[in-house]
């Protein structure tokens, strides 16, 4: 009967986690899907107001961060009224597995959400072995 | 009273306050409160989950001419989109949907939102509609709306004066 609402209110990064930073912004966790196909693994990250242009993802060692940057682009002569989902940055941290062929992974970003490819590398493919029946 | 007066949803997120300290509009507020927390006690919520599966997030910014309403609808295709105005009632409303390619597989994690949804925003003043624009880009969708020139000449700024 309960007729749960999905919680669209983006979180921000807890103060425990965060690091210093050089630019007075907030930093919120997009939220992802990550999906297990067969051949790899796909994720999608919701960050609204970031384009090719200005999301960094690096990967170092096993360790694969998303940074994506919004401009706040309230002109000068507007105020806000009324703020509910706040402009800030968004930065998220997956520690990736061993079965990930780091050289192909592959990441676009459409209409606010980034898509991010992670094939698996070819040796982690699970193999059929045939049986064949004995003679 | 106009009709869209008894509408109880959307109403809670009135950017400006207005008509609350009318003895009616104090009451029914009380009695929409008495409601919401009657139901929030079940973990459901009477009008709400009627309309959609989420509601997105609003920012309002305005001058002496003209709102912007700006909400984040990642994912989402312009066309997907659909924004209409009527009275003083704005309704942004859509669906997002699960792509294709990614259906029948297996989900670890799920945090993004899909489903149809609706946000009804009451507007404080009057707008000119048929100057009203709407952008879809990088999955924020922004509407302006330019206020009449009636409402803009109704605003008077009092200045404040050192004695």
């Amino acid at each position: 009967m309960a007729n749960e609402k999905q919680d669209t209110q983006k979180k921000e990064v807890a103060v425990a986690d965060r690091e210093e930073r050089t630019r007075e912004r907030r930093v919120y966790v997009p939220s992802v899907d990550i999906i297990e196909g067969k051949d790899g693994t796909t994720l999608l990250a919701d960050v609204p107001g970031v384009d090719e242009s200005s999301v960094d993802i690096t990967l170092e060692k096993n360790i694969l961060e998303i940074y994506g940057k919004v401009d706040p682009d309230i002109p000068q002569d507007m105020r806000l009224a009324l703020s509910e989902y706040g402009i800030g940055d968004y930065h998220r941290r997956f520690t990736l597995s061993d079965e990930i062929d780091r050289e192909k992974i592959q990441a676009t970003v459409r209409n606010g959400v980034l898509r991010l490819v992670l094939p698996k590398a070819e040796k982690a493919k699970t193999r059929k072995i045939e049986v064949k029946a004995g003679e | 009273m106009a009709l869209k007066d008894l509408v109880t949803f959307g109403k809670k997120d009135v950017p400006v306050r207005r008509e609350s300290d009318h003895p009616f509009a104090l009451f029914r507020k009380e009695f929409d409160d008495l409601f919401d927390t009657f139901f929030r006690s079940f973990d459901m919520q009477p009008f709400e989950g009627r309309i959609g599966a989420f509601s997105p997030k609003v920012d309002v910014t305005e001058n002496e001419k003209e709102f912007n309403i700006s909400a984040e609808l990642p994912g989402m295709d312009d066309k997907d989109i659909d924004v209409s105005l009527q009275n003083d009632m704005l309704t942004i409303r859509g669906e997002k949907k699960e792509e294709k390619e990614d259906k029948g597989k297996d989900y670890y994690r799920m945090e993004r939102s899909y489903g149809y949804f609706s946000r009804t925003i009451p507007l404080p003043v009057e707008v000119e509609t048929d100057k009203v624009d709407a952008k879809f880009k990088k999955g924020v969708l922004t509407i302006t709306l330019p206020k009449t020139a009636k409402a803009v000449a109704e605003t008077k700024k009092i200045s404040v004066k050192v004695e």
